[in-house]
């Protein structure tokens, strides 16, 4: 069989135009990369009966667009038209949307293929995906480890080249995280970028959904067809079209980069501190000014995180109460217990603690104390970031503090799922564009990622800068070893 | 927070809808006293501004115009209801005491 999901995007698209290939060949190349890696666990739910429908009749089009005929995943907290999705929840086990998110539309529009939904943590809560209802996916790179979460069936499905696109989304490092364990090129765009309908939503005003794909070209391509003011999403901004990929593979000589000091503290562990060092060097060589600063209230970031992020899923989550969609606890004896336990047994642990803590946060006094404070904060955390936008062009730090752990450590500590996001959380706490771009492996070969935070709606100098490190450390990203050709 | 007793984890399981069984009050008690310890920092930051961040982004509210457009299939919305009787959506006897 050949490998022709291996190619570059521009190589397939060139096949497809010059009909040496059908868009059925990669649906077909997809689902045999499904079953060879089946032990990952990336996906909760497959499309093959319509994907293959959906590529036959793409025969009979013209192919208009680079993305044409690319099959992509799509993570299972985005609503799919008669297409289960789950959230990987018991609550949504049977859930079938009527209607399409506004990021779905636009894939479908540019005639993608949609293969199946990925797998992640319950409602986007967790950092590791072990909280899915259907059991963790594994990390390609060494299946005893988390692939990362929430978005770490996405991250996975990428890794191990089952295809080269897929949608993940990003509340607290949701895309950033799994796609630094993961060793992929993962996006966060400015919140407002995308619309987010039709997203089932955990944390409105920080949640975005974004680009996750093996190298910066790409991601930059796909960020192209998702943005835009959609009417049915408020917050969704309304900006001049751009071509993302413009400033890719431009020389970085000059760049003005700034590293807060907190992200090179002993939080971050030696070996992936050491890596980080090693790419500052470089960018020194290539003629960037770097500078150390400090952003006001970073090192609170996790705290207001968890304030906000819990205060607003209380609210968001209240929508699942039995009767209207979902899982529905049979025969109660009243309609509280109709919700009490369609809730108690639809739930998972995590959800039920972030639910309760943040129904706790917003209740009565509370919300002053705890809900409004935090607000206060994030604004100053935001400003302190936009003042520094005023000198520099990004700021870098690393993606994680440590790599990809065992799947089976810390597992009784509620708090450490958080910790885990400690560096990638102030991006939303901001709302700020930030990717995570793969620059090296530890010494057991685990993938070790950078973080670079640009100031809102540029997204483009994120890209600049991504590509040229990209581009320099030539990485050997795919995990079974072979280079792509 | 010096201690979490039973009745305030029941309290906010009361708020959240959520049914707990005996045997995950003190489970829910040492996990939320957790979460609750580390949201409590809070309370020791100092020197930040009056200012609220209610969205990260500065959007103008522009409402679209209030015309009837295109709506979801009535038939399609019932289909995914547990319970359903013809249009509508089924739920409890409420007013049974």
């Amino acid at each position: 069989m050949s490998k022709y999901l291996d190619l570059s995007l521009k190589e397939i698209n060139k096949l497809l135009k010059d009909k040496k290939i059908k868009p059925i060949d990669l649906v077909e190349e997809a689902f045999e990369n499904i079953e060879k890696n089946k032990d990952i666990n990336s996906f909760i739910t497959l499309d093959k009966e319509n994907a293959f429908k959906v590529a036959k009749e793409l025969e009979n089009k013209e192919v208009d667009n680079l993305l044409f005929g690319i099959p992509i995943a799509i993570k299972d907290n985005i609503c799919t038209k008669n297409l289960r999705t789950t959230c990987a929840s018991k609550m949504l086990e049977n859930f079938i949307p009527n209607y399409d998110a506004t990021v779905v539309e636009k894939i479908k529009s540019k005639n993608m293929i949609i293969i199946g939904k990925t797998n992640m943590d319950e409602f986007a809560m967790g950092s590791t995906s072990r909280t899915s209802y259907f059991g963790a996916p594994k990390n390609p790179w060494n299946k005893k480890r988390i692939a990362g979460g929430s978005s770490g069936g996405s991250a996975s499905c990428i890794s191990s080249r089952i295809v080269p696109f897929a949608l993940g989304s990003d509340t607290g490092g949701s895309i950033r995280q799994p796609a630094s364990y993961c060793g992929i090129v993962g996006m966060k765009p400015t919140y407002g970028r995308i619309s987010r309908y039709g997203l089932v939503a955990f944390g409105s005003s920080l949640d975005q959904i974004g680009p996750m794909t093996r190298n910066v070209y790409e991601n930059a391509e796909l960020l192209n067809i998702l943005c835009g003011k959609d009417e049915k999403d408020l917050t969704s901004i309304d900006k001049e079209k751009e071509d993302f990929t413009s400033l890719i593979n431009t020389d970085i000589k000059g760049m003005n980069i700034a590293i807060p000091k907190y992200f090179v503290t002993d939080i971050v562990e030696k070996e992936v501190l050491d890596k980080f060092n090693e790419i500052v060097e470089i960018l020194k060589e290539k003629g960037c000014n770097i500078e150390y600063i400090d952003i006001d209230y970073i090192e609170n970031a996790v705290t207001l995180y968890q304030i906000i992020a819990m205060g607003e899923a209380s609210s968001n989550l209240a929508r699942f109460d039995g009767i209207r969609y979902g899982y529905s606890y049979e025969n109660p004896q009243n309609l509280e217990e109709l919700y009490t336990k369609t809730r108690q047994f639809g739930f998972g642990d995590e959800v039920k603690r972030r639910i309760m803590v943040g129904s706790f946060i917003l209740s009565g006094e509370n919300a002053k104390i705890y809900y409004d404070k935090a607000l206060k904060i994030r604004d100053d955390i935001r400003k302190s970031f936009l003042k520094a936008f005023k000198k520099f062009d990004l700021i870098i730090g690393p993606t994680t503090t440590t790599v990809a752990y065992d799947l089976e450590s810390n597992l009784d500590d509620p708090s450490k799922t958080f910790l885990d996001d400690i560096l990638v959380i102030p991006v939303n706490m901001a709302g700020l564009p930030g990717l995570n771009v793969p620059i090296g492996f530890s010494k057991d070969k685990m993938p070790i990622g950078l973080h670079i935070i640009g100031n809102a709606f540029d997204e483009k100098t994120i890209y600049k800068l991504a590509s040229s490190i990209e581009k320099t450390l030539d990485l050997n990203l795919d995990p079974r070893g072979e280079k792509n050709e | 927070m010096d201690k979490l007793t039973r009745e305030q984890v029941m309290h906010v399981a009361y708020l959240a809808r959520i049914n707990l069984e005996e045997d995950d009050i003190e489970k829910y008690r040492v996990q939320l006293k957790k979460l609750i310890d580390d949201i409590d920092k809070i309370k020791d930051i100092k020197n930040y501004d009056e200012e609220l961040l209610i969205s990260p982004i500065e959007h103008n509210t522009n409402l679209r115009e209030d015309v009837v457009g295109q709506m979801l299939d009535y038939k399609e919305v019932i289909k995914n209801a547990p319970n359903s009787n013809g249009n509508f959506v089924e739920v409890p006897v409420m007013i049974n005491e």
